[in-house]
């Protein structure tokens, strides 16, 4: 029988983004998928040459916009990297917390974004969305912005954490921890979502490691390789963290990951709270220096909710030469034929929704 | 750690074998008289990280391609020709990836201008 070739997007509701696939079929049964992206490509890489350092947190918050607060730490520690300057410890762990809040709503975004790409589980939609609200709530507090905070600067944070955010991040935090068990159960026992997730969209370790997957998509593979673990940075090696994977490499394992790290986070959130040390969190002021780069090169890796997401930066002293940014959506994306071979058309968005993709970081 | 050109296929092969089997990034820095060619591979059970370097003159510009020791570098690869004009022997022409315009410049070379006015629409 002939292949019959459709083509979905580059606008469409379930591509969370501009992103346009081309699909052959063989009556039901995906042949080969061809994702085309570029169509948010608007040269971050080229435009942050000609700015100074500490310009650019804005156009790197907008890479990824559903976590703006990890690209803009990733950027600004980069720098920091090339310009020799340290970050004191109550800054540290502030930035941690900030960062596993992030991750926290990211997360809930993924799983509401999800939920409503399976079809028919609303109800689940609307409660990772409500309950992020809450964590972007708790980062309003601390940064003064619902999103794209630009809350980075130099050696640490441009406003302290207000006196009662850990109050408040700890009854938030109590609160979550019970609704994870409820989103659990909301969907791990309907039908429809069991069998578009187990055993759909399998990636075996060796092809994850292959194809060069990042993140929660690698994890779930049965790689529990998490930057957080095996390089670790500001606190996470005195916060006995613990990386979360599985080995099954479907739709499920993708989806168990993502649940098991936000439980892990709201720990982590909590542990931190208790032990972050007394002193200010403030950054240096920007308009009182010049900042000139110490090294030449710097390169930083973070473990962001989306996956390992790496800076290369190349220094001129005020501001960068080259920065070459590895966005681990742009591999994921490039994976996703491996993934959806061999499955129904429908559930190729049930795959798609679990690599979790924000075009704008794809694309750059 | 640097390397010639024509050692890259070698080197990376021998590398896989010995564990750095995941490919993190590849990626290009004009340094106008020259252009380095980044390849950065872990070891991901071990946690370890290496990066290969080749320098190319701007005249000369290719490089053979990994895509049978890397199936990762596919897309890394692409996004290479097309944002520095790096050709990719090996490999036949497919469609532009990321830019979107006429595939003949090269929009993270020094030598783009890259605030003229554009007149190829």
């Amino acid at each position: 029988m002939p292949l019959t070739r459709i083509n979905i997007g580059p606008v469409h509701p379930s591509t969370h983004g501009v992103c346009r696939l081309v699909v052959d079929l063989d009556g039901d049964t995906v042949v080969k998928v061809e994702p085309h992206c570029g169509f948010l490509h608007r040269g971050v890489e080229k435009l942050v040459e000609n700015r100074m350092f500490m310009q650019c947190p804005p156009y790197m918050e907008k890479l990824d916009y559903v976590a703006p607060m990890s690209v803009d730490e990733l950027y600004v520690s980069t720098v920091e990297k090339a310009l020799g300057v340290e970050v004191k410890e109550p800054a540290a762990y502030a930035r941690l917390i900030l960062l596993e809040l992030q991750r926290l709503a990211s997360h809930l975004f993924w799983f509401g974004a999800t939920c409503n790409d399976l079809g028919q589980m609303f109800t689940g939609f609307m409660w990772g969305f409500r309950d992020r609200d809450i964590v972007l709530k708790l980062l309003e507090e601390a940064t003064g912005q619902r999103m794209f905070y630009v809350n980075m600067r130099l050696g640490g944070l441009v406003r302290e954490l207000p006196p009662d955010f850990a109050e408040h991040a700890l009854s938030t935090m109590e609160y979550l921890e019970k609704r994870i068990p409820a989103y659990r159960n909301l969907v791990e026992k309907n039908p429809i979502f069991n069998e578009r997730m187990k055993g759909v969209g399998k990636l075996s370790r060796s092809d994850a490691i292959d194809l060069g997957v990042a993140g929660p998509v690698l994890r779930a593979s049965g790689v529990p390789y998490d930057v957080r673990k095996d390089v670790p940075y500001y606190a996470y090696s005195a916060l006995n963290f613990r990386a979360k994977s599985a080995s099954e490499g479907d739709n499920f394992a993708r989806y168990m990951v993502r649940m098991m790290e936000m439980q892990e986070s709201i720990r982590l959130v909590k542990e931190a709270l208790r032990k972050m040390p007394e002193g200010s969190a403030m950054g240096m002021p920007i308009k009182l220096i010049i900042p000139k780069a110490k090294n030449r090169i710097a390169m930083v890796s973070r473990e962001n909710p989306r996956g390992e997401e790496m800076m290369y930066l190349v220094a001129d002293p005020e501001k960068a030469y080259r920065l070459s940014i590895r966005a681990p959506t742009f591999i994921n994306l490039a994976a996703l034929n491996r993934m959806a071979e061999g499955c129904r058309m429908a559930d190729l968005f049930a795959i798609f929704s679990t690599l979790d993709l924000v075009m704008a970081d794809v694309d750059r | 750690m640097k390397i010639e050109r024509e050692r890259l296929a070698s080197k990376l092969a021998e590398m896989k074998k010995s564990g750095f089997a995941y490919l993190v990034k590849i990626t290009a820095v004009d340094y106008i008289k020259s252009i380095t060619i980044l390849y950065f591979i872990r070891d991901i059970d071990a946690a370890k990280d290496e990066a290969l370097e080749i320098e190319l003159d701007p005249a000369d510009l290719w490089v053979p391609t990994v895509m049978h020791i890397y199936p990762a570098a596919d897309w890394y690869e692409r996004e290479l020709s097309e944002m520095f004009g790096v050709e990719i022997k090996g490999r036949k022409a497919e469609r532009l990836l990321l830019e979107k315009w006429d595939g003949k410049s090269f929009p993270l070379r020094k030598s783009f201008a890259w605030n003229a006015p554009y007149e190829g629409m």
